[in-house]
């Protein structure tokens, strides 16, 4: 079975050591133009596009390998300032490594020189639906006694019919502002954190049954922050919290939100 | 990354449950009709476009519908939350009360 090309980040300097890869794969190194591309030789009968394609459905095989990936990435971007690449990007040979490192040098050293100094921090912000979001109860019971409503019929001066679609339309009012209301603070919340870093992106917010939490995501923010900012950055994140609002803050990561870039 | 998953909610054929799974589903889906036709009136009556006779009519009609949806998830043992698909990265069919 021939072989393919694994590439899990790009650098300007070599490691003199580099874990394991994904499927327990050696990492190895291709230097070409003043950049470095990690990557492992990996066989087409698991990396193959078919083999892929079925592979990426298969959650523990997903999450095996992405954390693989990701230690390799994140060795890496411990020692020198690292462009990731997305998760299973696999090339023919190392010939299309070492093409795609001459084509895209420029936008590859622009990208380096950017997260040169700043890591990425992740700050997620939940709020708790039961407080957050609050249409009630459903509303039931009230009103019986009214014979069956033919057209014209059913006028008693009590119109428990009309106080029932009342009653929904201030439910779906009030949930629409309380929905309202969440965006405000997030928008509020990703600009007074993007004005402390060197960039920011905001991702969609994450399903719950992902993050194994129950709470509502209102914010998925990853910031590019100055190594002299950690804590200034970390401290206006807390402050930001409160008020119903859960902030969690994660990293420090390799810069996968501001490196990401086409891969031709 | 694509998010993949098997899917939570489907149609077991199993002789012992495929009656409950599938009264399930119908009820959704007469959940899911009856919800667009409270927004749409809920809509309609604020448009003014509906006679005050039209709305206590739809409202009471939408009213038993809702209290007749209680009492068959009651008689069939499912929560109102029983009562959602869902559709992967679209979320679910209905919105989420809890």
């Amino acid at each position: 079975m021939p072989d393919a090309t694994y590439l899990y980040a790009v650098a300007r300097d070599a490691l003199p050591e580099c874990p394991a890869g994904v499927a327990d794969l050696p990492v190895r190194t291709i230097s070409r133009a003043g950049l470095v591309a990690y990557v492992s030789t990996v066989p087409l009968e698991q990396f193959g596009e078919q083999a892929l394609r079925r592979s990426l459905e298969d959650m523990d095989w997903l999450a095996e390998t992405a954390r693989a990936h990701h230690h390799v990435v994140d060795a890496v971007a411990a020692a020198t300032p690292t462009a990731p690449v997305r998760l299973v990007t696999v090339y023919d040979d190392d010939a299309h490594v070492r093409d795609l490192l001459d084509r895209r040098a420029d936008d590859f050293l622009r990208v380096l020189a950017r997260v040169t100094g700043r890591r990425e921090w992740g700050v997620k912000a939940y709020a708790d639906p039961a407080v957050g979001v609050g249409p009630g109860p459903r509303t039931s019971g009230d009103g019986n006694g009214e014979p069956c409503p033919g057209p014209g019929g059913g006028a008693g001066a009590g119109r428990p019919g009309t106080a029932y679609l009342q009653r929904r339309r201030a439910s779906l009012r009030g949930r629409e502002q309380v929905r309202r209301q969440v965006l405000q603070r997030a928008d509020h919340i990703h600009r007074a954190l993007s004005a402390l870093a060197a960039a920011s992106y905001r991702h969609r917010a994450q399903d719950p049954r992902l993050s194994g939490r129950h709470d509502w995501m209102l914010l998925n923010g990853a910031y590019l922050v100055d190594e002299g900012r950690d804590a200034e950055f970390a401290e206006q994140a807390a402050a930001l919290g409160g008020d119903g609002v859960e902030i969690r803050m994660t990293g420090p990561w390799a810069p996968y939100s501001f490196t990401v870039m086409e891969m031709g | 990354m694509s998010q993949t998953e098997r899917p939570a909610w489907r149609v077991a054929a199993d002789p012992d449950t495929v009656e409950r799974d599938l009264t399930r589903l119908v009820l959704t889906l007469v959940e899911l009709v009856r919800q667009l036709v409270e927004r749409q009136s809920v809509r309609r009556m604020e448009q003014g476009d509906l006679t005050d006779e039209q709305i206590e009519a739809l409202g009471v009609a939408l009213m038993r519908l809702e209290e007749a949806m209680g009492d068959l998830c009651d008689h069939f043992g499912l929560r109102p939350q029983d009562l959602n698909l869902d559709l992967g990265p679209l979320g679910t069919l209905l919105p989420s009360n809890d």
